[in-house]
């Protein structure tokens, strides 16, 4: 055995005789072992960091929602199946072939059409989440909603939905900052302008204000001159809304 | 994950039980912070249930899960620059009652060998965090990384050495 072999064997598992023999008629092998494996014995003393309980608590929520979204993406797919299973069917009487589809067992294409609707994860767990009675689970809902896809119309629409209808302002807030990533889309800065009169939080309202100058979006305009001009609206809201207005022309 | 490959997804608890501190501190070790450690955690969760059906029963369930890790981390860090650890952060020994000189010293050795780790470049710390800390076979290692045995073993010795030069010349600067 070289030095280089026993070298690179000193770190292994199973070091052998040959590498015993060769420490024995290798003082510089030797010191290089005592050096090196006491470095390698050290490292087992840097402080062991250990995860907050946070992460248990968002797997759980993670894993359970998962399931949720699993077992009615399975009664979607058995809905969508019986439906399937009636038509032929009736094509079958109707013209009169004398064999039926098969009633048992799923056929491959079937399987994989149920994967594929498995494979939007991240929308199945975002929606679940979004339905929850927990203001803190729709939280998080909105906080896997952060990475839909632009083309994932059923997140964005369970966003505006959060943005109008959700009774916790944090979800709000939190609904119209996860909108912020979909400016590209003319649904949504369309949806962000018709949501703007139907909210009376404060908060909310200048969160959707800013959102609209972000979007840079001058159809806004006349919702922004309409909450400008109301009365009944809070000050700080109306001058935030006057301020966008000189931002967009 | 056998069983959670064929639709029990409800066993990944058992999985998650058992792996998740492995993985934390496989994170934080490679340069992350805490709280980015704990996302990817979430996240290897997540890719595992969403490429379940993807795991082979036949190959390291430990290879399968660093492969998956692997690339949580590279993904995360295109996103964000990964911000290396505050070495003031950890103090300390793990165990045994030394006295308090003796205590500071080994404290400093540590920071400074904690200070030659995080100065590693990237792949010669994951070696030594996967055949280390995280106690990984050179086979396995040889999956994750897709290289043979033996490369492993040398990448291992010269991980190990470049560490050794950096933590003497840390050393050295401290001395001056």
């Amino acid at each position: 055995m070289t030095c280089e072999e026993a070298r690179i064997q000193m770190l292994g598992e199973a070091e052998g005789k040959d590498f015993a023999a060769h420490l024995s008629s290798c003082e510089a092998c030797r010191n290089e072992v005592a050096r090196i494996g006491t470095l390698w014995q050290s490292l087992d003393l840097l402080p062991v960091e250990e995860p907050s309980g946070k992460v248990r608590e968002r797997f759980y929520e993670m894993l359970a929602a998962y399931r949720q979204g699993l077992a009615s993406a399975e009664s979607r797919k058995a809905y969508r199946w019986g439906q399937l299973a009636a038509a032929a069917a009736m094509l079958a009487v109707g013209l009169g072939v004398g064999y039926v589809a098969r009633g048992s067992g799923q056929p491959p294409a079937e399987v994989s059409q149920l994967r594929e609707e498995v494979a939007s994860m991240r929308q199945l767990v975002a929606l679940s989440l979004m339905q929850q009675q927990s203001a803190s689970e729709r939280l998080r809902g909105v906080s896997w909603a952060y990475q839909a896809e632009p083309s994932d119309r059923e997140v964005l629409g369970a966003l505006v939905t959060a943005v109008n209808q959700d009774t916790n302002v944090n979800v709000r807030l939190a609904a119209v900052d996860a909108l912020r990533r979909f400016a590209a889309s003319p649904e949504i800065r369309r949806a962000v302008v018709d949501a703007l009169p139907a909210q009376t939080t404060p908060l909310v309202q200048v969160a959707l204000i800013d959102l609209l100058v972000d979007f840079k979006d001058r159809n806004a305009a006349e919702a922004l001159t309409k909450l400008a001009a109301n009365r009944d609206v809070n000050d700080g809201v109306r001058q935030q809304a006057q301020w966008a207005l000189e931002k967009l022309q | 994950m056998a069983e959670v490959s064929g639709g029990q997804v409800a066993r990944l608890a058992v999985l998650f039980e058992r792996y998740h501190r492995a993985l934390f501190r496989y994170f934080v070790s490679m340069g992350g912070h805490r709280e980015q450690a704990e996302d990817l955690v979430q996240e290897v969760f997540f890719r595992m249930l969403r490429y379940r059906t993807s795991y082979d029963p036949a190959q390291s369930f430990t290879a399968w899960m660093y492969q998956i890790a692997r690339n949580a981390g590279v993904d995360q860090s295109r996103k964000r620059r990964a911000v290396v650890v505050d070495i003031d952060s950890f103090t300390g020994l793990v165990s045994g009652s030394p006295g308090p000189e003796e205590s500071a010293s080994r404290g400093q050795d540590l920071a400074l060998l904690r200070r030659a780790m995080d100065q590693l470049p990237g792949d010669k710390r994951e070696i030594l965090v996967l055949s280390r800390f995280q106690g990984m076979k050179h086979e396995d290692i040889a999956e994750v990384l897709g290289c043979e045995v033996g490369t492993v073993k040398v990448r291992v010795y010269r991980a190990i050495r470049a560490l050794e030069q950096i933590y003497f010349a840390l050393e050295k600067e401290k001395v001056s």
